[in-house]
């Protein structure tokens, strides 16, 4: 076992090794802090300020949608919905603060995925590249073990940039906007209604389904990355799988099969919020789904990299 | 007990789709033996080395490396062979101190002071804490060199070592190889695609073309002691022919307008010195090559990839 550890930490010392891996903490880093400027500054995140008197501000709140909009609208207006909810369950609003910046922050999350599959597209095919490949193999070491060294280096990689992203947002939000507490009660939408949720079970929930989608799309360029051992190619094809994604299932909707296309699944959010993609799915159906890909990709990377001659450029 | 092979192959063989590119190679290195590889760019140097290795799976046939089998007893044959495959590729981004770290943390037993000494070794002192990226071709070899070597192979694999390299690198790692096998038992393979260079630093040489071994000579039989045959074109022959055997005591042999002889080459002077003086009208000396350049030569003549 402490075998194994040496070659991840072989991997991980490769991967902050090189600038560009920096880069990309560095991108994260600049997107989070512009969102908080232009939040504080520009996108008025904070405007809602609640007194003592918050129950008539959000009255008028909605009398003011309500002018100018026709009956059907304001029906299903969701400013109206998300007022009406605090009016009737009696709750005063909470000024914006870390907590929700976090949470709303987990769009980034795609972000994660691109650099993810950056760092999963590379980590094989590079050592091909750079030819260090055949000094690599030559260890008395199996190819399986060196493999899953590399894939866990990857997914190291995938939660070591969450959990920056998550702190830097957190300090920023607190800096920014200020804290609620420990652990303060959001309230968010939820299927077609809304609920009070606490933010630390909120984050985990929010983050923890992006990362199925994260390590999926992960494990699928790190697949790509092993059978053609181009870096270029496995992120193309990953990226464009991961963009084209939703196309591509509303071309094939009306289809049966539809609903076993990878991305069909990889989206968990669609059972707690709103409705499934497409009738008949469930969440226990999504979760078969992407096991049966996961376990092919992991297979295909295995065979293709275990197997094949490392042979000449 | 017998002296036991460092490597040997047995009639190792690989196949590429259909075609059979490696046919059957068998042949043994001893341990403290330093075994030239040497053929024309194409004729299965590189892809035998990636079969020793482990790096290309092998079609029929075996290599065993101090008796255990490369294709099924992959670590324990492994882990007594140091190598460089092709160009020694180091992570450019690196410092060459941080590659062979690397390479160590992959082998059992590397103390931070056994890395030193191979740093020292391969004289890289000054360098060691520079990026890989910045060194040149002769620095990189000579990394490649310190890596091979940081877990005490028994068998130590060197694709085309001296290129790159200047004739003082070249001369040093020629000593340096020449040590290994000596002091300290190591079987040396060198592949090249020069004569001149594994002359110089072999023992024995195995020339092989299109994948098979077309001979294996001790490198001793041809020193420069060795005579030489020598066709010298001269008029009037026999005058030439009773001179030589009177003043030189040689034995030439008259053959058409040619008296043909076996003698030193450092002789050769003198000969030409007393056909001149003897009133012998010569046209030409002609050297006829040592057999193993011959035979090279004829394998690189036709220099075709099948």
């Amino acid at each position: 076992m402490s075998n194994f550890f040496r070659l991840v930490f072989n991997e991980q010392v490769k991967l902050y090794a090189r600038k560009s891996t920096w880069i990309m903490f560095g991108i994260l880093a600049a997107i989070i802090l512009g969102v908080a400027i232009f939040g504080k500054t520009v996108g008025n995140f904070d405007e809602d300020q609640y007194g003592d008197d918050w129950r008539q501000q959000l009255e008028q709140e909605n009398a003011e949608i309500a002018e100018g909009s026709s009956e059907e609208e304001v029906a299903n207006h969701w400013g109206i919905e998300e007022n009406n909810y605090y009016l009737d369950n009696d709750i005063k609003p909470l000024e914006y603060d870390a907590w929700q910046f976090v949470v709303d922050n987990a769009m980034l999350s795609s972000l994660l995925s691109l650099f993810t599959i950056i760092v999963a597209a590379g980590i094989i095919a590079h050592e091909f590249r750079w030819g260090t490949v055949k000094l690599l193999l030559i260890r008395p070491v199996a190819r399986t073990k060196i493999l899953f060294a590399k894939y866990t280096s990857v997914l190291l990689f995938a939660l070591t940039s969450l959990v920056f992203l998550l702190v830097f947002s957190w300090i920023t939000g607190a800096i920014f906007f200020g804290i609620n507490g420990a652990n303060p009660l959001l309230v968010i939408q939820s299927q077609n209604d809304y609920t009070q949720i606490a933010a630390w079970a909120e984050m985990g929930r929010s983050y923890g389904l992006r990362l199925v989608n994260l390590v999926m799309m992960a494990t699928f360029a790190f697949m790509i990355s092993s059978i053609f051992r181009n870096s270029g190619l496995a992120i193309g094809f990953a990226i464009f799988l991961m963009m084209a994604g939703n196309s591509i299932i509303g071309f094939f909707m009306e289809y049966d099969w539809a609903k076993y296309i990878l991305f069909a699944n990889t989206n968990l959010e669609q059972y707690y919020r709103g409705t499934p993609l497409i009738e008949g799915m469930s969440l226990s159906f999504s979760i078969g789904v992407l096991i049966v890909y996961y376990i092919i990709f992991m297979v295909l990377s295995w065979l293709f990299f275990t197997k094949r001659d490392v042979a000449g450029h | 007990m017998a002296k036991e092979p460092a490597m040997k192959l047995i009639d190792l063989k690989k196949d590429i789709g259909k075609k059979q590119i490696i046919k059957g190679l068998t042949f043994e290195i001893n341990p403290g033996e330093v075994f030239g590889f040497l053929g024309p760019n194409g004729a299965g140097k590189t892809t035998t080395i990636r079969m020793m290795v482990g790096l290309m799976k092998i079609s029929e046939g075996d290599v065993l490396i101090k008796g255990s089998s490369i294709k099924s007893d992959y670590k324990n044959a492994i882990q007594h062979v140091g190598a460089i495959v092709e160009n020694p590729e180091m992570y450019p981004f690196m410092s060459g101190w941080k590659n062979l770290l690397h390479y160590a943390r992959m082998m059992p037993g590397i103390t931070e002071e056994r890395i030193k000494e191979v740093v020292s070794l391969v004289g890289l002192e000054k360098a060691i804490h520079e990026k890989a990226g910045r060194y040149s071709l002769g620095m990189r070899q000579r990394l490649g060199i310190a890596q091979a070597l940081l877990h005490r192979p028994s068998v130590l694999i060197l694709d085309e070592p001296t290129n790159g390299l200047d004739p003082h690198g070249i001369r040093e790692i020629r000593q340096y190889i020449r040590t290994l096998a000596e002091k300290e038992n190591v079987a040396v393979i060198v592949s090249s695609h020069l004569l001149s260079e594994i002359e110089m630093m072999c023992d024995r040489i195995g020339i092989i073309k299109n994948g098979e071994l077309v001979a294996i000579e001790t490198v001793k039989a041809l020193t420069k002691t060795e005579e030489d045959r020598i066709h010298i074109e001269a008029v009037p022959l026999d005058r030439a022919n009773e001179l030589l055997r009177q003043t030189l005591q040689l034995e030439p042999t008259m053959e058409g307008e040619n008296i043909k002889l076996t003698a030193k080459r450092e002789e050769i002077p003198s000969i030409v010195k007393c056909l001149v003086e003897g009133q012998v009208d010569v046209f030409g000396v002609q050297v006829q090559r040592s057999t193993l350049e011959d035979k090279f030569l004829d394998v690189i003549g036709e220099n075709a990839i099948e």
